[in-house]
């Protein structure tokens, strides 16, 4: 625990899953970070309080004990009083019997504090996350998020649960110590001291070269491991074409440069521990060099010297401790600013003070010149304008990158209308609460998710109340009972996370059950069929029908079919409705979309 | 174990960085070790006697140590991580070819994830396992042991106190390191489900929103999160005592070396000097033991890392090129005799009995609903996995024995899953082709109606992918996994669902490009639309693993009933108008 050649900075013992441990950041503004995490320690106020208590009684104690070492070996042993010695030594025993139970005493209480404020930081960080407008999901990676949550959150934690304690022990210690030396004999205090500014550079010296060298290591560990992620998760690709030993190649020369930046970064690395303990035993040595000396001369006595080489060991130790710690917390500095960052985000837009809150929703959409940017300048809808009545279908066309997605996605309030307004039954869509819209207005997505948990949790996502009843009901009718019914547990098999035990058609039709569950008033349906072959399609299709029958609904499709029956087809170019109508109309008009159907009436 | 035993002959090459290394931390301990003694000898002999030449010169001897010493554990550092490096970095190697060969079937069963888990954590644990061993393993051990020896020659009247305080303190620290394995695999458990939450909350996050589930995910979360802040708070405090735990039982040993010591100095059988070194060995033997044990917890937990690493090395690959390949330029006449194959042994075959056969250039179409062996149909073909009955032929020979790598190259595939790599989009399009030419790049990307949208790109070609190609959609990217098929020039052509995402007019142009460019070549296309294959010489109408009618589109609209149904359902107007 003391001086170790262990080596190596503190590597993360509890988490040998993490792939891509970055190197030490530095924090960017130091002072008002700690204030924060001090902000919420505080709420602990009396774990805080004790656990500092505990520290300073402690770290008092732990310099009594050879102080009386000292007392012991020259007042009683040396004078040969044996009653008096063991008297003292009874004493010695007391004073450490409380030392170790107030050293574990502040772990226990610290313990508590720091993982109270964890789950506190950390279920904030939640809650932040599902308050954040989708705009704020597009813009980050997934996977930064989730090292935000979790790696940054558990520097946090070894600091919190360890350092917090050790630092403020240890700085007592070094304190105490020296004051003890000091009164012990200054002379030898002074040697001792001699020895810390060698400890300080060598510290300085060796951080230096190695922090250099493990920017590089992880450098290189980091590329090669993003090098083996993307070939293994792509082999299939390497297998089908042969690839080989090309992709060995290129894998070797990561691997060689990993080899010489790992190698020079954990040689210096491990220069720490010889070195710290060459420093002590250095230390050690000149204390009693120079103490034998005095003692001949008659300046100290054997006890003081006892007592001195106790201290020394115990002068040295929270030194080391110290450098090592200051460096865990440097980087849990700069995790909790990456974790406040994310807090101080801006959530979605609040609801208007009385907004309403409606029972149902008759269906009548209306947009009014909205435009959306996702950017200043760059405008992905401009200027859409159309109306929807109740119980109307509608269909939306387009190429690629048209915006159709765009537009019922400001209807669902996953984004705000840039200028413009969007209507439901005759109020701005603003009026009423975000919830009661998300209430009622229902969406199939694109690119379906699904939880892990069972068939049946997934579908129960639509309506949290629903029986297993109305589920099964459900999945009747989105035709995805028919293939339920063989899997191994039926509704209550368990679906691993993303539902990638399914095939992409199989999933859709689970999200489409899950709509259907939900029983909204306006039906959203962005190609919820794509992945689905044509024949299970069909059977689909009169379900989705039933289920549209009587509900205004919007449908982003690109097989023809359910495009022509719609009631009203908007087709959409370049963040422009170029043209609407039903099918017959858009026909006879010979416009873009004319053009395309007769395209296609070519084959 | 025994995989360790498998593992050290990686170590072969680097043995005497590892013999080297532990012998100077030796070295470092043996410095280390006597220090308390010389300072035992300076109270007793040199204050004692007042003899100061006596003094410096144990002083210097003390300092000499400390250098030795130094020299030691610095050496020490560097062998040992030269041997750790170098065995890690060669495991990895071999690991990592010994996965680029592997079969199909072989990833599916240890699946790519955990691949890349024994690629990366695994071996990053037993890179690190291996330098503890070295550095620290000897230095507990033998600090532990030089300690207790030291005292037996230097202060063998407090002897007996080593004899109680060991086995107490033994027991403390095994105790709490069997307990804190536990407790923190409990911790880890949670850890993962709370880590699990938050990944599908942001993978999941539209969805959601979507169906306003924001209160439902944050209690779900909540139980997780409060579970996890309570096993850590039980683990930490639990494991938290031994510490002081042991800390305590060393001073006890202090008080009781004071105590025996003031009645032994007084009969004289004792020297103060040696109270003072007891002392300081206390110390080594409790550091021994606790560093002992730390690296023993280390230990533990890499050999189920060495063990996951060994199953990989060892897998045997079923699929291999003969001793003796047929030395033979493919053609592509393809011939399917009565093939059948299970994913898993023993479970309903997924090909049943499967015949038919293709000329070169001719066009064969499979179709059929989704899960009836399409797909696997085709991937029999570049041996991605051999049948279990029934022989595939290529020109009449056999696929066991051609060259894989001869076999492979003579094959464009364009995989149902579009899957690219983040590299530019000529770099992608030349993983068919190293030699490929700028001109052969574009001639490919425009037969698959992919440079519409590359030369609207800013760099065209040049393009950087992201990973995953995500900032492409869906169709763009089965565009260009055609692209990268096309460019091989290939005598077999096998195009696996690949057009599912692209729009009816795009669609009509690739086949048209394809029906110019690759007249002679053999086309297999797999498809679920009618219109993608209505022209092929044969379409083979796939059942439940059986080739359920076969014939030209004409025949079949006479013959099968499916295959009537299936056209029925797409009609004429089945088509796709938009992307």
């Amino acid at each position: 625990m003391s001086k170790s050649s262990t080596g190596g900075p503190p590597l993360p013992m509890r988490h040998p899953g993490g792939r891509f441990t970055g190197p030490v950041v530095k924090p960017k503004n130091q002072k008002e970070t700690l204030l924060r995490i001090w902000h919420y320690m505080r709420q602990q106020k009396l774990g805080m309080i004790s656990a500092v208590v505990f520290v300073i009684v402690s770290s008092l104690l732990s310099l009594v004990g050879p102080y009386l070492i000292g007392v012991i070996t020259d007042d009683y042993i040396l004078k040969l009083d044996v009653g008096g010695a063991i008297r003292m030594a009874v004493l010695l025993a007391i004073v450490y019997t409380i030392y170790s139970l107030l050293t574990w005493l502040q772990s226990f209480v610290m313990v508590r504090v720091a993982q109270k404020t964890i789950r506190k930081l950390r279920q904030e960080l939640f809650e932040k996350l599902q308050s954040l407008p989708l705009a704020f999901f597009d813009k980050r990676q997934q996977g930064d998020l989730m090292s935000r949550m979790t790696n940054d959150i558990d520097n946090l934690n070894a600091a919190l649960s360890q350092s917090v304690v050790q630092i403020m022990s240890s700085l007592l210690m070094i304190i105490g110590t020296a004051f003890a030396l000091f009164y012990l004999n200054w002379l030898l205090a002074l040697v001792t001291l001699t020895v810390i500014p060698l400890i300080v550079w060598a510290t300085k010296q060796i951080i230096k070269r190695s922090s250099v060298n493990f920017v590089a290591r992880q450098r290189d560990l980091g590329r090669l491991n993003g090098y083996i992620e993307e070939t293994i998760s792509n082999s299939a690709i390497t297998t089908l074409f042969g690839k080989e030993k090309q992709t060995l190649e290129e894998f070797t020369e990561s691997n060689e440069l990993l080899r010489s930046s790992a190698m020079r970064a954990d040689i210096i690395s491990g220069f720490m521990g010889p070195i710290n303990n060459f420093m002590n035993n250095l230390g050690m040595g000149l204390v009693i060099g120079v103490g034998a000396v005095m003692a001949v001369h008659g300046y100290v006595t054997i006890g003081v010297i006892a007592a001195v080489v106790t201290y020394t060991r115990q002068f040295f130790r929270p030194i080391n401790q110290l450098s090592n710690l200051l460096n865990t917390f440097q980087s849990a500095i700069a995790g909790s600013e990456r974790v406040f960052e994310i807090l101080d985000e801006k959530e979605e837009v609040a609801d208007q003070p009385g907004a309403k809150e409606k029972e149902r929703f008759r269906g009548d959409v209306e947009f009014e010149k909205v435009v959306f940017e996702y950017e200043k300048g760059k405008p992905i809808l401009k200027g859409i304008g159309f109306t929807a009545h109740a119980g109307e279908t509608v269909a939306i066309v387009g190429p690629t990158g048209s915006g159709k997605t765009t537009i019922i996605q400001l209807l669902t309030r996953f984004y705000e209308t840039t200028a413009g307004r969007i209507l439901l039954d005759g109020h701005p869509i603003t009026d009423y609460s975000m919830t009661n819209v998300r209430d009622h207005v229902g969406v199939v997505l694109q690119d379906t998710y699904l939880f892990s948990g069972t068939v049946r949790e997934n579908i129960r996502f639509g309506k949290l109340d629903a029986t297993d009843e109305e589920v099964e009901k459900a999945a009747k009718i989105a035709y995805a009972h028919n293939f339920i019914k063989y899997l191994p547990q039926q509704y209550d098999t368990m679906l691993s996370s993303g539902g990638m035990n399914l095939s992409q058609g199989q999933r859709q039709l689970i999200a489409i059950a899950r709509a259907i569950l939900e029983d909204p008033d306006i039906l959203i349906l962005d190609e919820a069929t794509s992945s689905v072959d044509t024949m299970t399609e069909v059977h689909i299709q009169k379900g989705l029908n039933n289920l549209m029958r009587g509900r205004t609904s919007f449908v982003i499709a690109h097989r023809l079919k359910t495009i022509e029956n719609a009631d009203a087809i908007l087709v959409v170019k370049d963040g422009e409705i170029l043209e609407s109508g039903n099918h017959d109309t858009l026909m006879k008009k010979g416009g873009f979309y004319a053009t395309l159907q007769n395209n296609l009436a070519l084959e | 174990m025994q995989a360790v035993g498998k593992l050290i002959n990686y170590l072969k090459p680097y043995k005497a960085f590892a013999i080297i290394a532990p012998l100077m931390m030796l070295f470092e301990v043996s410095m280390d070790l006597i220090q308390p003694t010389i300072l035992q000898m300076i109270i007793d002999n040199g204050i004692a006697e007042n003899d100061t030449p006596y003094i410096i010169r144990m002083f210097g001897t003390m300092i000499g140590a400390a250098v030795l010493g130094l020299i030691g554990g610095v050496g020490c550092s560097i062998y040992a991580s030269r041997a750790a490096v170098n065995f890690a970095t060669d495991v990895r190697h071999d690991l990592y070819k010994t996965i680029m060969y592997f079969s199909t079937s072989s990833k599916d069963e240890f699946t790519l994830g955990k691949l890349i888990t024994n690629l990366t954590s695994d071996i990053e644990m037993l890179q690190r396992a291996l330098t503890m061993l070295l550095k620290v393993f000897v230095r507990g051990p033998m600090m532990f042991i030089g300690a207790v020896v030291m005292v037996w020659f230097t202060a063998r009247e407090l002897f007996s106190i080593l004899l109680v305080v060991i086995p107490i303190l033994a027991f403390c620290v095994y105790f709490f390191t069997m307990l804190s394995g536990k407790l923190f695999h409990k911790v880890q458990k949670v850890v993962d489900q709370v880590n699990t939450k938050v990944q599908e909350n942001l993978a999941g996050i539209r969805v959601i929103k979507a169906y306003n589930r924001k209160q439902h995910q944050i209690d779900q979360f909540t139980d997780v999160n409060t579970q996890l802040m309570k096993r850590n708070i039980t683990a930490d405090q639990i494991v938290g005592i031994l510490a002081p735990l042991s800390m305590f039982v060393i001073n006890l040993g202090i008080v009781a070396a004071l105590w025996i010591g003031a009645i032994k100095v007084e009969g004289g059988t004792l020297e103060i000097g040696a109270i003072l070194a007891f002392t300081n060995y206390l110390m080594m033997v409790m550091n021994g033991l606790m560093s002992s044990s730390m690296v023993l917890v280390q230990l533990a937990r890499a050999i189920p890392s060495a063990e996951r690493i060994v199953t990989v090395l060892e897998e045997q690959t079923d699929i291999v090129s003969p001793k003796h390949a047929a030395e033979h330029s493919i053609r592509g006449d393809i011939t399917f005799e009565n093939v059948s194959f299970s994913y898993i042994k023993g479970a309903e075959p997924v090909l049943k009995h499967v015949s038919f056969s293709a000329k070169a250039g001719e066009t064969v179409g499979i179709i059929g609903m989704t899960g009836n062996g399409k797909s696997t149909l085709v991937k029999m073909i570049p041996r991605l996995f051999d049948p279990d009955e029934g022989v595939i032929k290529i020109d009449g020979i056999p696929l066991q024995q051609y060259d894989l790598q001869q076999l492979r190259e003579s094959i464009g595939f364009a995989p149902q899953k579009a899957t690219l790599f983040s590299k530019t989009i000529a770099e992608n399009i030349r993983y068919g082709d190293e030699d490929a030419t700028e001109k052969q790049i574009a001639e490919s990307l425009l037969a698959a109606c992919a440079m519409e949208f590359v030369e609207k790109l800013p760099a065209w070609t040049e393009h950087q992918l992201t990973q995953g190609a995500t900032n492409l959609s869906g169709g763009q990217k089965q565009r260009l996994a055609m692209a990268r098929a096309f460019v091989r020039k290939p005598p077999i052509l096998v195009l696996d669902d690949v057009t599912s995402a692209v729009d009816s007019i795009s669609e009509k142009k690739i086949q048209q490009a394809i029906k110019i460019q690759f007249a002679a070549s053999t086309k297999l296309v797999v498809s679920s639309k009618i219109s993608s294959i209505r022209d092929a010489d044969l379409i083979l109408v796939m059942d439940d693993g059986r080739i359920a009618a076969a014939g030209t589109h004409e025949q079949l609209l006479k013959t099968s009933s499916l295959y009537q149904e299936i056209a029925a359902t797409q009609a004429e107007k089945g088509g796709t108008l938009s992307e």
